[in-house]
């Protein structure tokens, strides 16, 4: 425990300064970070022994990276103390690229400009912003769950992903105030969407958390703000969806980057994250059979409901092909090739563009 | 209106954020290089766009292609492009049919592809910088 020390304390008044932070700090002294033209930016201080990110973390304390550390600081307790836990190599710039693209859901969106709709389609948005502001709070609450566990030596990561529970909330809150501001409210929340969100925030290891939510979970959503611009009645949603997507692309840079640190660090773990995905591609299945989750894009699309009967279901069909296929590519690009191995049954893979291997295989089959 | 390509239009966009910088400062930073692809009949003529920081800081047509080294690249035939550009002329900003999202989101008429994912999920992260560059070829009413 430590006390106060009231001899210092005594001396001090009396002008006798003790000094020894001045004179044998054990930092490194002389660095002298450069502003680029955007101003200083993490990059920019990423120098000398600063812009070391050691492999395994020395000690779990909150001691700032490079700094002179007393010897008996207390444990935190961290339990993530390994970088390639938590790492990707785009970190420092997508931390500044979401900070710098912060948005203002009462602000920045011309809610004044809202059109009346017909009854159909604003149930139809109303029912899309239900199910998007219930998931994507759970891409705060999953970084935020695992913040305090991460050691502060990997001080980006930590950064990073809390700019990630502000664009998570500013989401929640657009998606919220769009389904109240026209009359609509909110429609119906299903318990296979909550079903994901509980296998995310219950996962064992950041690892499977990350991989459910940052890869398979935000790419989903991703193609859907996509498809919630294309589909959008009119310029006031276009705008939610297009500043929503870009929030969303950093978080699956970060997803995607991050596991292809992680596995070209221990490439033997990557029969885990198989079996991680095995089970998140299980109930995003369940989520394509879902009414309430594919049919207002439906009908979005069509541009009302009796349109969206005739049109049946090739507009979702698009948009889940588009899903499927950016996911796997994803995949692949992060280390972890799933065109073998996805779970998604064969008639969810028909109409996916550009399939290979085994799951192209598998809808031949189908097909004959 | 197939002028497009000659025209000069990608030209305009360097223009289009000095003269607006509040706008593109909120919008925050991007880092891309983006190319566009025009395609008349057999010919393709190739349009670069790098944003950088708040700033287009080029412009214009692409003669090595390799070099320019796109993360994502933007095709369609000439047709497309000049009708989004008369759209947004028109209407003083891309109408719903002709945003950049939803004129790429099905791979018709435009379609995105990119050397790997990292570079295509590029065009989706500075989505409203895009359109917002776009947008702003739109002439300015006239003041009556």
């Amino acid at each position: 425990m430590i006390g106060a020390d009231l001899d210092y304390y005594r001396r001090a008044q009396r002008g006798e300064l003790d000094l020894g932070w001045l004179r044998d700090s054990r930092s490194e002294w002389g660095v002298k970070a450069t502003p680029s033209r955007v101003g200083l930016t993490l990059r920019d201080i990423s120098i000398g022994s600063y812009g070391e990110v050691p492999d395994r973390a020395p000690l779990r304390t909150m001691a700032p990276r490079g700094s002179d550390v007393d010897p008996d600081v207390p444990d935190m307790g961290y339990t993530i103390n390994d970088k390639a836990e938590v790492w990707s190599d785009n970190l420092l710039s997508l931390y500044e690229e979401a900070v710098s693209r912060q948005w203002s859901a009462t602000r920045d969106i011309p809610w004044s400009e809202l059109p009346e709709l017909d009854p159909d389609l604003e149930h139809a948005m109303c029912q899309l912003c239900t199910v998007l502001s219930e998931v994507e709070m759970v891409a705060a609450d999953f970084p935020a769950k695992w913040l305090w566990r991460i050691n502060h030596d990997f001080i980006e990561a930590k950064m990073f992903l809390c700019t990630q529970v502000m664009d998570e909330a500013r989401h929640t809150e657009v998606f919220r105030k769009r389904a109240l501001a026209n009359g609509g409210g909110l429609g119906k929340s299903k318990a296979v969407v909550e079903q994901f969100l509980k296998l995310v925030l219950d996962a064992e290891s950041y690892d499977e958390g990350s991989a459910l939510m940052h890869l398979l979970g935000e790419g989903v959503v991703l193609s859907l703000f996509r498809a919630g611009e294309f589909l959008s009645p009119s310029p006031v949603e276009k705008k939610i969806f297009r500043l929503c997507m870009q929030d969303e692309a950093r978080h699956v840079a970060y997803g995607t980057m991050h596991l292809r640190y992680r596995l070209e660090r221990d490439p033997s773990i990557a029969e885990d994250f198989h079996g991680y995905l095995d089970k998140g591609e299980g109930i995003i299945a369940m989520l394509f059979t879902t009414p309430e989750v594919v049919e207002p894009t439906t009908i979005l699309a069509a541009g009302g409901l009796a349109q969206a009967e005739d049109l049946a279901m090739t507009a979702a069909n698009v948009v889940r092909g588009n899903v499927i296929h950016e996911y796997l590519e994803r995949c692949e690009h992060a280390g972890l090739p799933r065109w073998d191995r996805v779970t998604l049954p064969a008639e969810m893979l028909a109409d996916v563009p550009g399939l290979q291997g085994r799951a192209a295989e598998r809808v031949q089959e189908v097909m004959a | 209106m197939n002028d497009f390509a000659d025209d000069g239009w990608f030209a305009r966009l360097p223009a289009v954020a000095d003269k607006d910088p509040e706008t593109f400062e909120r919008l925050g930073f991007a880092e891309l290089r983006l190319l566009f692809e025009v395609i008349d009949g057999d010919d393709i003529r190739r349009f670069g766009l790098v944003l950088d920081g708040y700033d287009v800081d080029y412009a214009g047509e692409i003669a090595d292609v390799d070099a320019f080294a796109a993360d994502t690249i933007v095709t369609g035939p000439i047709d497309a492009w000049s009708e989004m550009a008369a759209n947004i002329a028109a209407h003083g900003g891309a109408d719903k049919e002709h945003t950049l999202n939803c004129l790429t989101m099905a791979g018709v008429p435009l379609s995105v592809t990119a050397p790997d994912p990292m570079g295509r999920d590029k065009f989706f992260r500075y989505a409203e910088t895009l359109q917002a560059l776009f947008d702003g070829t739109a002439p300015e009413p006239a003041v009556a």
